[in-house]
């Protein structure tokens, strides 16, 4: 492989973590291309933001059968999307903080957060419970169906019963 | 090569004649493609610890939850009966935030395909700049689709306000 640095593109580390990094920064963007794209789709594309709620990520996350699929979706998401970004950010660091202990403070802070994310999205992702009283409180208190669709789309308007009740 | 830990002079300069040489530089198509690249990394970065703390509270605080992506429609409430309420343009910055949310996401994504491109097949390198047009023009493309889909809602009443005055109608 030729590694001519007037090439003007990055090169290949020569071993260790940094060569583990090297592969893990290109498979983890090649994956959340489709990941993190395919997420914006269905949240920003398919659904209007406006309509996110507890509810909606309820119907999600503890879908009958399909519910570990969104999960397993969001748990991969958010581990590579975490090292990805973090890695990147440390990488970014590097070439402004050359002094050895500068680095190890800096680069500790950063696998800090990482893990520090991890274990806070990872918690809510494979922990949460959907909360049928709480949708139904919320679905009183404001007069109306919890998970709403686009207004453009008339096809998923809520049943009048719903409706009805929560008045 | 006898001191190789010695750091270069260009690091020992300070943060700002980094910042403006770096400018300077007459780099071309690859030099703003690698500068944008990067802006748009930690952007993302950003927002994503933001979206998995927000995301914790689904589970351990789910009325904070509502409260808070209510705001994303604008929606102010569970503070104080003089404060809640619906504000328009808190509705509106939110949504072109969201649009370059997308647009940085979408320009790191398509971007970052033609880098591991260029890694893993060197003679593409030859055509880089033919590739960072390709990047361009699909990056544009989809934005306008994008951009017609995020914005037009704002041009409409939102729904919780439809359905506001249709049960206060009654």
């Amino acid at each position: 492989m030729s590694t001519r640095s007037g090439a003007g593109r990055r090169v290949r580390p020569a071993g260790g973590f940094e060569l583990f990094a090297w592969y893990a920064m290109r498979v983890s963007g090649l994956l959340l291309v489709f990941l993190a794209l395919g997420h914006l789709f269905i949240t920003h594309i398919v659904f209007n933001v406006e309509s996110i709620n507890y509810a909606f990520v309820a119907n999600r996350w503890a879908a009958p059968k399909v519910g570990f699929i969104w999960r397993l979706w969001d748990l991969v998401m958010i581990s590579l999307a975490v090292f990805h970004g973090f890695n990147g950010l440390r990488q970014v660091l590097d070439e402004y903080i050359t002094g050895s202990g500068k680095r190890v403070v800096v680069h500790t802070l950063i696998w800090s957060c990482m893990w520090a994310l991890l274990a806070i999205g990872g918690y809510a992702i494979l922990m949460f419970q959907r909360d049928d009283k709480y949708i139904k409180e919320w679905e009183l208190e404001h007069g109306r169906p919890a998970t709403a669709a686009r207004p453009a789309d008339s096809a998923s308007q809520p049943p009048a019963a719903l409706v009805d009740r929560a008045r | 090569m006898a001191d190789t830990t010695r750091v270069p002079k260009y690091y020992v300069r300070g943060f700002r004649e980094r910042i403006t040489e770096g400018l300077r530089y007459g780099g071309g198509v690859g030099q703003w493609s690698w500068l944008v690249h990067r802006i748009t990394g930690i952007g993302i970065l950003l927002f994503l610890i933001i979206h998995i703390i927000d995301t914790f509270f689904v589970v351990a605080f789910p009325a904070l939850y509502d409260h808070t992506v209510a705001i994303y429609g604008g929606i102010i409430s569970g503070i104080d009966p003089s404060v809640n309420g619906y504000y328009w343009p808190l509705r509106w910055a939110f949504r072109l935030g969201e649009l370059g949310l997308i647009a940085c996401v979408l320009f790191h994504a398509i971007n970052g395909v033609r880098i591991v491109l260029f890694d893993f097949w060197p003679k593409a390198v030859n055509y880089q700049k033919q590739l960072f047009r390709v990047v361009q023009i699909t990056f544009w493309v989809i934005m306008l689709l994008v951009t017609i889909r995020v914005v037009s809602p704002l041009f409409s009443v939102p729904e919780h306000q439809q359905n506001v005055k249709a049960s206060a109608g009654k």
